[in-house]
């Protein structure tokens, strides 16, 4: 019966969480390249070498000494991003929109305090957000304003896009959108929702929330099927560049798209979860699969291999 | 599967395959550890008050138990240890001599002595010792004789049945005459009901001993149990001298000293009380196999973990555990795929549960978990930094253990007072992380993680607890390895989990 169950699993070329540390995280890898995404910093500069767009830095904070020093840096900014740089799964950070009287208003219109804030980036260099909870530091970047393609399929916040990146090809894509119960975070294990993205034509597909199949947007009630990505061939270049940069086989590339600025890499993750599979309807084993039968030829450039990957992994018409 | 993983585990698994099969054909150790056998334990005190002033010796000698057919002294142990201990054969007893400048009052000792009705030998006929003098003077030997004269022609079992019954005074056909019956009460009265029938018994040529010892039955005595064996030509037959009743065949007998040398001796100083507590104990064969493991001069039952001292034993048995512990959290979190604070969080917190119990470990753990994050979510605000706000928790975990303490002990939980060995650094980084779980991903997660967290408490505690395997561990130790074999397979294990059938259920179905 359990047997039964496994199989049909594996039939429908499910990646388990075992498979997915041993044969693709631990055989793709390399431990010394974990830093380099589990540390935004890192990964921020790693990119501005490549020349892969990200939001702009306005200040970094490496001791708790220099804390009272981000008002300096940050001048008479009305709008930044407060941010642990070893941060996992989207906590810890703090959207500041406005300022008023002397303090600072968050994205969901809550007045914070400047001793607040302080707080929250002792907090960060304490490394209670951060993975190990290591020393830390904390990152103050440009806000994103999101392109208003997801506005409709959006409850606040920024939905970004999730690329799922093997040996260099993008396998699996999908778009997480912020809802009221995730509290505008893109995060699908805080509820927000995750809809596939059809890596042929860049077109969104049905979603996701917890483990629930949805058609409609649970805040806004709009369809989240058919919906065109902007700059959808860019975004695939840029996760697929992300395995030349890092030297990782197997990685998450979490995109957003800025209206001023296009398509922006926000992070890059070592370890990404399973659930995009859910919310493609798809097994992701069956794709790393079929990407280790590729030709060979086709590894040689970015290019090549998203050429590849939209040609193969496009979904039949409807 | 790599293959090189396999073969380190099939080699992992062979070394304790074959050290344990050269002991079991070899050395011939029980395969399996069940049964339990009874036994029964005897401790002794002796309470004294020494003579002279300090620096003066005394010397205190005790009857002890001796492995004799259908028993077998298991484990003797001086518990106090400031005087010296030695144990020595005295004429037909064993006796422990303790001797040296006593440092208290008190000596202790203990030993597991193990009932084996099987292994009754033939009894051994009495030596010289059985026929002492007899106390009575010449008139007195003349009217016991001509007493029991009349009982001559009986066989010897029936004889000895009818002498016993006079004890009670009860005279078989056909009965002596009163007068003589009157001079012998003054008898009985002179010498005791035990002399008289000594006198009687030796008179009509039974070999006797006085024997000094204990009924088992679970009790505390401070006087030793007396009664008389008496040899039938085929076996030694026991009378409680008082009533001349037999003691049946299946009462049991622990003699520790033949004669009339009082049990316990001092010399310089005075006995003030000696207690003997009797009580029933169930080993596993395995401790019963101690004391021939202990005297073995055979390479591996002279490397065996039950050579070192005790309480570094009581550590080993622990330590033990914790291999199949983590055995267990790895089978659940991967193959089943619980979800749970911590990896090891389980595995400390189901060794806790053994002082404390499952149900009361349970619920300490939940009402300090909930207390500490109410706390938690009060000392928020304050925005105190990392290490000063955990330490904080520490310390509450601490205060609680306190509490918990001291109403265990008003109300008499013991389970209360034994929450002491709970860890408390992962119980603190639990309620941080219970806090931060249910600020970030909602309370429904964060039960659900501590759900798993107690689930897999629970079965690794129900685990570790099945003594059979503690003691299997304990004997065999090199299984070790094969934990280490089970790791390494585990470690390799690539397939699905439990959980994701229910997780994947709408990708499994659609195929």
């Amino acid at each position: 019966m359990i047997l039964r169950q496994f199989l049909s699993l594996r039939k429908a070329g499910v990646l388990g969480m075992n498979r997915r540390n041993r044969q693709y995280i631990m055989g793709y890898n390399r431990r010394s390249g974990f830093p380099l995404v589990d540390d935004k910093l890192l990964t921020k500069q790693l990119s501005l070498k490549h020349g892969i767009p990200t939001p702009p830095l306005y200040h970094v904070v490496s001791h708790h000494g220099d804390i009272a020093g981000f008002d300096r840096a940050l001048a008479d900014r009305q709008e930044f991003v407060l941010k642990p740089a070893r941060g996992g799964g989207g906590s810890g950070i703090l959207l500041i929109t406005d300022r008023r009287d002397g303090k600072f208003v968050t994205q969901s219109g809550k007045i914070i305090s400047r001793e607040e804030i302080r707080y929250h980036i002792s907090d960060i260099l304490s490394g209670i957000y951060s993975l190990e909870g290591l020393e830390d530091k904390a990152i103050i970047e440009g806000l994103i304003h999101p392109d208003q393609v997801f506005g409709n399929v959006t409850y606040e916040g920024v939905p970004d896009v999730r690329i799922i990146v093997y040996r260099g090809i993008p396998a699996m894509a999908m778009v997480r959108l912020p809802t009221r119960q995730s509290d505008g975070k893109a995060n699908l294990h805080r509820g927000a929702v995750g809809v596939g993205i059809d890596i042929g034509r860049g077109k969104t597909m049905d979603g996701v929330r917890r483990s629930g199949a949805i058609t409609h947007h649970p805040d806004t009630g709009e369809l989240l099927r058919d919906i065109g990505v902007p700059f959808w061939e860019k975004m695939l270049l840029i996760a697929a560049q992300s395995t030349e940069m890092t030297g990782l086989g197997y990685l998450g590339a979490d995109l957003v798209i800025d209206k001023n600025d296009g398509p922006l890499l926000l992070e890059l993750n070592a370890r990404p979860g399973l659930q995009i599979q859910i919310a493609n309807r798809k097994g992701l084993l069956e794709r790393l699969e079929m990407i280790d039968r590729a030709p060979d030829e086709i590894f040689v450039s970015p290019e090549k291999r998203i050429a590849w990957a939209t040609q193969s992994f496009a979904e039949p018409s409807s | 599967m790599k293959r090189p993983a396999l073969w380190l585990a099939v080699f992992f698994f062979l070394i304790p395959l074959s050290l344990i099969g050269y002991r079991v054909l070899r050395l011939g150790y029980p395969l399996l550890p069940t049964s339990p056998v009874k036994a029964w334990g005897l401790t002794m005190e002796i309470f004294f008050e020494p003579a002279g002033g300090n620096g003066k010796e005394i010397e205190i000698r005790a009857g002890l138990p001796e492995s004799r057919s259908g028993q077998t002294v298991i484990e003797q142990r001086d518990l106090s240890g400031t005087l010296q201990f030695n144990i020595m054969p005295e004429g037909l007893n064993q006796i422990g001599v303790w001797s040296g400048e006593p440092e208290g009052r008190v000596l202790s000792y203990r030993a597991t002595v193990l009932l084996n009705p099987k292994r009754l030998r033939k009894p051994k006929p009495p030596g010289p010792e059985s026929f002492p003098a007899i106390i009575a003077d010449k008139s007195e030997q003349i009217l016991a004789k001509r007493l029991i004269e009349r009982y001559a022609s009986l066989k010897a079992p029936e004889k000895l049945k009818t002498i016993a019954a006079t004890a009670k005074g009860i005279w078989e056909e056909p009965p002596p005459d009163d007068n003589d019956l009157k001079q012998w009460s003054a008898i009985q009265k002179k010498y005791g009901a035990e002399g008289a029938l000594l006198i009687l018994l030796r008179l009509a040529d039974f070999p006797v001993r006085k024997v000094q010892g204990f009924v088992l039955a679970e009790s505390v005595a401070t006087q030793p149990d007396r009664w008389i064996a008496v040899w039938t030509g085929q076996k030694w037959e026991h009378i409680q001298p008082e009533t001349g009743d037999f003691y049946s065949e299946s009462v049991c007998l622990l003699p520790l000293m033949i004669g009339d040398t009082p049990l316990v001796r001092i010399s310089g100083g005075k006995l003030q009380e000696v207690r003997w507590d009797l009580g029933k104990q169930t080993l596993s064969q395995w401790r019963a196999h101690f004391e021939r493991i202990y005297r073995s001069g055979r390479f591996l039952d002279r490397w065996s973990l039950f050579a070192i001292p005790n309480q570094f034993q009581e550590i080993f048995r622990i330590l033990l555990l914790v291999p199949i512990g983590v055995l267990m959290i790895s089978v659940l979190r991967n193959i089943v795929g619980f979800p749970t604070f911590g990896i090891f969080m389980p595995v400390l917190m189901a060794l806790a549960f053994r002082s404390t119990g499952l149900s009361y470990g349970l619920g300490i753990f939940a009402g300090v978990v909930l207390i500490g994050y109410l706390l938690r979510r009060g000392i928020d605000r304050l925005h105190l930094l990392l290490v000063p706000r955990l330490s904080f928790l520490i310390t509450f975990v601490i205060l609680a253990f306190t509490v918990f303490a001291l109403i265990g002990s008003k109300f008499g939980v013991r389970e209360f007072m034994a929450i002491g060995l709970l860890p408390f650094v992962i119980l603190s980084m639990t309620i941080e992380r219970f806090f931060i779980l249910i600020e970030e991903s909602g309370a429904f997660q964060a039960l659900r993680t501590a759900a798993g967290s107690a689930a897999v408490a629970a079965i690794t505690y129900k685990i570790i607890q099945i003594d059979p395997l503690q003691l299997t561990f304990f004997v065999y130790p090199e299984l070790l390895f094969a934990i280490m074999g089970l790791l390494l397979l585990l470690g390799n294990y690539s397939g699905y989990r439990l959980s994701e059938i229910l997780r994947f259920k709408v990708l499994g179905e659609k195929s």
